[in-house]
C-alpha cells in the first residue's frame, strides 16, 4: 500500500470515527439544553396557569395563551405533590399526525378540590432547531474533511518529494552504480537520510569498481602466464626428439594447464555473477531454451545412450534473464543430468508454470546432499571435474531469485527450479 | 605472407611466432602500441593478431586505427577479457575474430587460415592435402576428385588437421575448436575419439592412407608420414 494511500486511510477513519463520538455527544448536550429550555418555559407557564385558576372558572379555563394545551381532571384523593415532566405523544387535529409534546403534570388544589393539571408544549420547533444546527455541523465536517484530505495530498507530494526521488534514485543504483547523490534537503530527517544514503552508496560503488577491477587484473594476471604455459607445451610437443617418458609428463603439463584455466574461467564468472555484473535482461522463451541445448549436447546424450523424455505443461513459459546467464543455468543443468546419468539411462523434463523440473538417472550421491551446491564438492571418483557446474547454477538462480530444490530417490535426481511469477 | 602480432608478453609472442613460422607464414613483432601503431601501414599484412591489454594503450584502439586506415587485413583480437560485452566491443571495432586467452596454437593457426580465407581470399579457396581436396565454402570434400560424404562436425576436424598439418594437436584444443564452451568439462574426451574414428574411416574408404598418427595420448598428428 502507498504511503499516501495508507496516511489517508488512516487519516479518514480516525476522523470519522472521532467526528462519530463527537457527533452523538453534540446531539445530546444539545437536545438536553433544548429539554431543560422547554421544562424552564413550563414552569414559567404553571405560575401564569395558577394565578389564571385562581381566578377564574376551572372550565373556562381550557384556552391560556402561551400554552398549546391543557388538561385538567379531578382527583378524589391527594396523589402526588410532586411536579412531574414528561414528554409524550398527541394527535395533532390539524393533519391527524401525532406529534412529540412536553408536558407539565401538578397538583391544584382550589375550594377543597384537588385538581390534576398537565400543561403541554410542543417540542416540534426545538427539533427542527436541533435537526437544523446537527444538519449544518454535519455538512461542516464533510467540507472540513474533504479540504483536509485536498490539503493532505498537496502538503504530502512536497513534503516527501525528496523522499520520492531519494527512491528513484535508490533504484537506478542497481543499473548504474553511480553514489545516490540528492539535492538540498530542508527537512532535517531527509537531510540525515541523504547523508547516509551518499556515504552508503559512495562505499558500494566504490567497493563493486574494486571488485570489478581486482576480478578483471586477476583474470587478466592469471590467463598471461597460463597461456604462456599452454603455448610452450603445445610447442614443446612438437619436437622431434622426444620420447615417451618426456611425452607423458607433457601429456600430463597440458591437462593440468587446461583444468587450471577452465577453472580461472569458472570461478572469474562466479565472482562475475555474485557481483551482479550481468543487468540485461531480455525474454526467453524457456521450452525454446531447453531445446537449443539439448540440440547442442546431443552427441553427448547419444554417446552414452541417454533417453530423453519431455512433458512440457507449459510451452509459453517465459524467463526474463540475461541471455548468457540462461544459457549457463540450463547447460550446466543438463551437463550434469548427463554426465551423473547411467549408460542408457534417462533424462526427464518438465515444465509447468512456474517452474522447471530436470530428473536423471544416476548413482546415488557419494557426499551429502547439504553441500550439492556448494563448491568443490564433487564426486572424487571422476577426474576432470571441480565441482563448479551446479554452485554456478545455484548463483544464477539467487542472482534471479529462483528458487533450486534437489531431492533424490535411490536411483533417481529430481532438481526442480521454481521461477517467480 | 605477413602477420603482424601486437603482444606485451614476450613469451607467448615466442611462441605464436615459432608455431606460425612452422606454418609458413612470416612475423612482424611488435611489444607495445607505439611500435604496433607505427607499422600498422607498414605492409598489406595478411592477418594482424591485436593483444587488448598493452601497457602503454588499449588494443582496441589499434583495430579502430587499421579500419580507419581501411586495412583490409584479417583482424584476431586475443586477450584474456572474456565478457560478451567485450566480444561484441571488438567485433564491432571492426575484428574478424576474437580468441580468449589461454588458447591453444592450433586453434590460433585454424583461426588465422579461416580468417585469411575469408578476407583475402573471399573464401574461394580450395585446400589440398595429399589426394584430399577441401572447398571450405561450399562445405564439400573430395578425394581423388570424388566428393566424400562428411558431417559438419568432421569437416570442420578436418580443416583443422588441414591447418595443423604435421603438428601434434591436443585432444582439448580438438574440444575447444570443435565444441567450443561445450569441449572439456566432462573430463572425458569420448566424443573427440568418436569423431575422429568416422572422419579416419571415411578417408580410407574412400582409398586414402591413413594420415592420423596418435601420439603418446596428448593428442594426434595429421601428416603423411
Amino acid at each position: 500500500m502507498k504511503l499516501l494511500t495508507k496516511s489517508t486511510l488512516l487519516i479518514a477513519t480516525l476522523s470519522l470515527f472521532l467526528f462519530f463520538i463527537m457527533g452523538i455527544i453534540f446531539f445530546q448536550v444539545l437536545k438536553n439544553m433544548s429539554l431543560s429550555n422547554l421544562d424552564r418555559e413550563l414552569g414559567d407557564l404553571k405560575e401564569i396557569v395558577v394565578d389564571y385558576l385562581g381566578d377564574y372558572d376551572m372550565m373556562e379555563s381550557r384556552t391560556i395563551p402561551g400554552i398549546d394545551s391543557i388538561w385538567i381532571q379531578t382527583v378524589g384523593e391527594h396523589v402526588q405533590t410532586e411536579d412531574i415532566y414528561e414528554d409524550t405523544l398527541m394527535l395533532d387535529v390539524k393533519d391527524e399526525q401525532f406529534r412529540t409534546f412536553r408536558y407539565l403534570q401538578f397538583n391544584y388544589e382550589k375550594d377543597k378540590g384537588l385538581y390534576l393539571v398537565k400543561i403541554y408544549k410542543s417540542t416540534t420547533p426545538t427539533d427542527k432547531l436541533v435537526e437544523r444546527v446537527t444538519l449544518m455541523i454535519t455538512l461542516m465536517v464533510i467540507l472540513f474533511l474533504t479540504g483536509v484530505f485536498i490539503l493532505n495530498r498537496f502538503i504530502f507530494a512536497s513534503l516527501w518529494r525528496d523522499f520520492f526521488e531519494a527512491i528513484e534514485k535508490l533504484k537506478r543504483f542497481e543499473n548504474t552504480k553511480e553514489p545516490v547523490i540528492l539535492g538540498d534537503q530542508d527537512i532535517q530527517e531527509f537531510d540525515e537520510l541523504k547523508q547516509v544514503l551518499e556515504v552508503m552508496t559512495r562505499r558500494l560503488a566504490n567497493d563493486y569498481k574494486e571488485l570489478k577491477e581486482y576480478t578483471d587484473h586477476t583474470t587478466h594476471e592469471l590467463q598471461t602466464p597460463l597461456a604462456v604455459i599452454k603455448s610452450k607445451t603445445e610447442l614443446l610437443i612438437q619436437s622431434k626428439n622426444l620420447g615417451a617418458e618426456e611425452m607423458k609428463c607433457l601429456e600430463a603439463i597440458n591437462t593440468s594447464v587446461h583444468q587450471l584455466s577452465r577453472l580461472n574461467s569458472t570461478l572469474t564468472l562466479i565472482t562475475r555473477i555474485e557481483n551482479r555484473q550481468f543487468t540485461e535482461k531480455e525474454e526467453i522463451e524457456l521450452t525454446g531454451l531447453l531445446e537449443r541445448h539439448l540440440e547442442l549436447l546431443h552427441e553427448y546424450i547419444e554417446l552414452k545412450g541417454i533417453r530423453i523424455e519431455k512433458d512440457y505443461q507449459d510451452e509459453g513459459q517465459v524467463l526474463e534473464m540475461d541471455q548468457g546467464l540462461a544459457d549457463l543455468m540450463i547447460a550446466n543443468l543438463l551437463k550434469n543430468a548427463i554426465v551423473h546419468n547411467l549408460e542408457g539411462g534417462t533424462i526427464f523434463l518438465e515444465t509447468r508454470p512456474g517452474s522447471l523440473i530436470i530428473r536423471n538417472d544416476g548413482p546415488p550421491l557419494a557426499f551429502n546432499q547439504e553441500e550439492l551446491f556448494t563448491r568443490f564438492v564433487r564426486d572424487t571418483r571422476r577426474r576432470g571435474n571441480f565441482g563448479l557446474g551446479l554452485s554456478l547454477v545455484k548463483k544464477v538462480c539467487e542472482n534471479y531469485g529462483f528458487n533450486i530444490n534437489y531431492s533424490s530417490d535411490k536411483q533417481r535426481h529430481t532438481f526442480t527450479v521454481l521461477l517467480p511469477e | 605472407m605477413q602477420i603482424l602480432i601486437v603482444e606485451d608478453e614476450s613469451s607467448l609472442m615466442d611462441s605464436m611466432v615459432s608455431y606460425l613460422e612452422m606454418e609458413g607464414f612470416r612475423c612482424e613483432r611488435a611489444a607495445d602500441y607505439c611500435t604496433g601503431a607505427a607499422v600498422l601501414d607498414k605492409h598489406d599484412y595478411l592477418c594482424m593478431l591485436i593483444d587488448l591489454n598493452l601497457p602503454d594503450g588499449d588494443g582496441l584502439d589499434l583495430v579502430k586505427l587499421a579500419r580507419e586506415n581501411e586495412s583490409e587485413s584479417g583482424i584476431i583480437i586475443i586477450s584474456a577479457r572474456n565478457a560478451i560485452e567485450q566480444r561484441v566491443e571488438g567485433l564491432d571495432a571492426g575484428a574478424d575474430d576474437y580468441l580468449v586467452k589461454p588458447f591453444h596454437l592450433s586453434e590460433l593457426a585454424a583461426r588465422v587460415h579461416s580468417v585469411v580465407r575469408r578476407t583475402r581470399l573471399k573464401g574461394g579457396e580450395v585446400l589440398q592435402f595429399d589426394r584430399i581436396k577441401v572447398e571450405p565454402e561450399d562445405r564439400t570434400c573430395y578425394v581423388d576428385d570424388k566428393q566424400i560424404e562428411l558431417t559438419q562436425k568432421e569437416l570442420d576436424l578436418l580443416l583443422y588437421f588441414m591447418a595443423n598439418r604435421n603438428r601434434v594437436v591436443t585432444k582439448e584444443g580438438i574440444a575447444d575448436y570443435l565444441w567450443g564452451e561445450y569441449g572439456g568439462d566432462y573430463g572425458s574426451y569420448d566424443f573427440v575419439y568418436t569423431h575422429l574414428k568416422n572422419l579416419r574411416r571415411k578417408l580410407m574408404d574412400a582409398g586414402c592412407p591413413d594420415y592420423v598418427q596418435n601420439i603418446y595420448g596428448i593428442g594426434y598428428k595429421f601428416s603423411l608420414e
